[in-house]
């Protein structure tokens, strides 16, 4: 077993990963992906595509607070112009879905712009703040632009295809959700390699060490944003899809509270955690369900009275005790197992 | 031979045709519902399970649905509509339920709306009236409950007609929402009509906490009739500001105000105000009802109910008696055949009799007017059920 990097060629500095290894596991996972809709049902195939929708968007904020360090609880108005947009072209303006999609996410990326060169001055939580009112912002205009977003009504999406499969069905839906997943996945991995990447690196680390070193703030902050934006808005767009039905109370700020619970429980940062973070935050009430109907007294009155309460608190305790004996998340503790069985038996 | 071999194939396709339908067997039937279970709002999810679960227990007492008994698998969404979707998704794929009684909020069963249609689920929504639910009517979904157009309509006509507030000054505050537009068709039909004095209409943003500035603009026009459109906590606001004023006004309100949480908040302004509603709150029907409650629920179970309770029971009921007749041989379009043909199903008095044989699918549209006594909280009945809506 491999037990350290010791890089010998340009090439492998550039790889995605020079290890044979991850690849390998990288191929088994990706198998069992492609495989799962032969074995699983429609629900959890639905819970499976709902995750990856999480992958995507987590994936997206993930290059905005985690690499660039500039924090937006925004995310749901990103959401929401990715899924209305989505929705209104294909049920209002009969665009195919090859265009709805890249359109989900470019007019995402360009409002972000609004949002983005404010934030040119502001940084922690008066970005925070900023971001948090663009999301209120989003929302009063949907309602009331009625003409063009059918207001508080909301909008139907109809019956969709891609390449002659029905997208309303569970295994084709899988498909496609992963398919996007794979392709933000890339992007953001290829992205925090290149200059870009590292230039937001340095931003997060120290914005006026970064802009000495040659640093143009102004650029990389408002490409973090629109990039950031982009993925966002096809996730929006894939929920959309997903749902079928696209409405302002659809993307309430506890989207965009979960978007960075996601983040931070994965590895602030880590592309691997805000993967790992958003499918078990997605999974998580799915597990908390399951043993409750395992462990719990479906007889006793206290279960059938509060179950949901405190299934809700399992929920937020699960959540809190991780990040007090975890604080670098879940990423860090796959790190740590990683370590102790490379280094075993010697580890301690 | 050729009669055998047709027979065997009818065999064959009508008992598939029965298994397509899931949730029954020969000993169940599974009926779901998706709910506010969880957060701020799950007083009312609460109590609409409390009323699944007291329909389905009387149901299963007296010999269940044609020999089957009732099975009752929640789900909570929290009032998020993407959980709804999520939540009937897996009552549909995973309990395989058969059909559907408590539906969450409005946007939650538009967000169901699809998968109800694609899986011709047999729905009965009492909890959200709205129009968006039922216009354009989809075959399987069945809505109980009246128009806010008319609940406010019904109420300022008892006001006008019977309270008759001298030099009358009608005015609305209302959300800025779908909500509040139906608030105000009520309102402006009630002022066109009885030819009074449209003293101010005022609008609000969902959320908005502070009334002061509206009320005063209230206060400026003279406004002694008020049809307010606020909402718990909003509603209770509103009257707040209005006593701190002095105003002394007739107020007409949202059915959402005659439950006990919101009579708490709104109570100590001291208005004695009125509610347009479709279910009973307070006669035999409901001690009827609370009295067998007791018989079947624990005490937590007990303190849940309110008007949520009565209506999700009766909802139960009108399925139950939809699936009875169909006989032995339950399915899902039969279900929806035998809800269509329901006529004057009594209730009991819990609401008006239900029928479902009209264009919309949508019954107990006749409403009862209430008036709070501030000071003991509870309701009197002004009038029985009425049907207020424009002929």
């Amino acid at each position: 077993m491999r037990t350290g990097h010791f890089k010998e060629s340009y090439a492998s500095l550039v790889a995605l990963n020079d290890s044979h290894v991850v690849w390998a596991w990288t191929a088994v996972l990706l198998a069992g992906l492609l495989a799962l809709p032969l074995f699983a049902g429609n629900y959890p195939l639905s819970l499976a595509s709902a995750a990856l929708i999480a992958v995507v968007g987590a994936v997206g904020l993930n290059l905005l607070t985690g690499t660039t360090g500039l924090i937006s609880i925004g995310q749901s108005g990103f959401l929401a112009i990715g899924a209305y947009t989505n929705g209104l072209l294909l049920a209002d303006y009969d665009w195919p879905l090859w265009a709805t999609m890249p359109a989900a996410g470019i007019l995402s990326a360009l409002i972000s712009l609004l949002v983005g060169i404010p934030s040119l001055r502001l940084k922690g939580l008066y970005l925070a703040i900023t971001t948090l009112a663009f999301a209120f912002i989003v929302t009063h205009i949907i309602l009331y632009a009625e003409d063009i977003t059918h207001g508080p009504n909301g909008v139907f999406l109809p019956k969709v295809t891609a390449f002659g499969f029905d997208l309303s069905r569970d295994r084709p839906f899988f498909y496609f959700t992963l398919a996007f997943t794979i392709l933000a996945i890339l992007l953001a991995l290829n992205l925090s390699r290149t200059r870009i990447g590292r230039a937001w690196m340095a931003i997060r680390d120290h914005d006026i060490a970064a802009r000495v070193m040659g640093i143009d703030l102004v650029r990389y902050k408002l490409l973090a944003f629109m990039i950031s934006s982009f993925i966002v808005g096809i996730a929006g767009a894939l929920m959309s899809l997903q749902i079928r039905f696209v409405n302002t109370d659809v993307f309430g700020l506890i989207l965009s509270i979960e978007a960075l619970a996601m983040i931070i429980l994965g590895g602030l940062g880590s592309i691997a955690g805000a993967v790992l973070g958003a499918v078990f935050l997605s999974l998580l009430p799915e597990v908390i369900r399951l043993a409750f109907e395992t462990f719990g007294d479906p007889s006793s009155t206290t279960y059938t009275t509060y179950v949901y309460e405190i299934r809700g608190i399992a929920y937020g305790v699960v959540i809190v005790a991780f990040l007090r004996f975890k604080p670098e998340g879940l990423i860090g503790l796959w790190r740590d197992a990683k370590r102790y069985w490379t280094n075993w038996p010697l580890a301690y | 031979m050729k009669s055998l071999v047709l027979g065997f194939a009818a065999l064959l396709m009508s008992s598939s045709a029965y298994a397509a339908d899931p949730g029954v067997t020969d000993t169940e039937i599974k009926i779901g519902d998706v709910n506010i279970l969880t957060g701020p709002a799950s007083f009312i999810g609460r109590a609409v399970s409390v009323g699944s679960k007291m329909a389905a227990a009387e149901i299963n007492e007296a010999g269940g649905v044609n020999g089957r008994k009732i099975v009752i698998a929640t789900e909570d969404d929290g009032y998020v509509p993407a959980r709804s979707f999520q939540g009937l998704k897996k009552l549909i794929e995973s309990d395989e339920i058969f059909a559907l009684n408590g539906t969450s909020g409005t946007a939650n069963i538009l967000a169901m709306l699809p998968l109800i249609e694609e899986n011709n689920l047999p729905t009965v929504v009492t909890t959200t009236p709205a129009e968006l639910v039922y216009k354009p009517v989809r075959p399987s979904v069945f809505v109980i409950g009246a128009r806010y157009v008319d609940a406010f309509y019904g109420q300022l006509k008892y006001i006008h007609d019977k309270l008759e507030p001298a030099n009358p000054v009608y005015g609305l505050i209302r959300q800025d929402d779908d909500f509040g537009v139906t608030v105000e068709g009520g309102y402006d039909r009630a002022v066109k009509e009885f030819g009074v004095k449209d003293g101010i209409r005022l609008k609000f943003k969902r959320g908005t906490t502070n009334f002061s500035a509206e009320v005063l603009q209230l206060r400026a026009a003279g406004v002694n009739v008020l049809a307010n459109g606020g909402i718990i906590a909003g509603a209770a606001n509103i009257l707040g500001e209005a006593r701190k004023l002095s105003m002394d006004m007739q107020v007409a309100s949202v059915w959402s105000e005659d439950m006990p949480p919101s009579v708490k908040l709104s109570a100590p302004a001291g208005y004695a105000y009125l509610v347009g509603d479709y279910v009973a709150l307070n006669d035999q029907a409901t001690d009827a009802f609370d009295a067998t409650a007791k018989k079947y629920l624990s005490e937590g179970e007990v303190a849940a109910i309110n008007r949520y309770s009565y209506i999700t029971y009766v909802g139960l009921k009108v399925l139950a008696k939809a699936m009875e007749g169909c006989g032995k041989e339950l399915t899902r379009a039969c279900t929806i055949e035998q809800l269509r043909k329901i006529k004057d199903f009594d209730t009991g008095g819990l609401t008006a009799p239900i029928s479902f044989d009209n264009d919309l699918q949508l019954s107990g549209t006749s409403l009862k007017i209430y008036q709070l006594d501030p000071k003991t909280q509870k309701f009197t009945t002004l009038q029985d059920f009425t049907d207020f809506s424009a002929k």
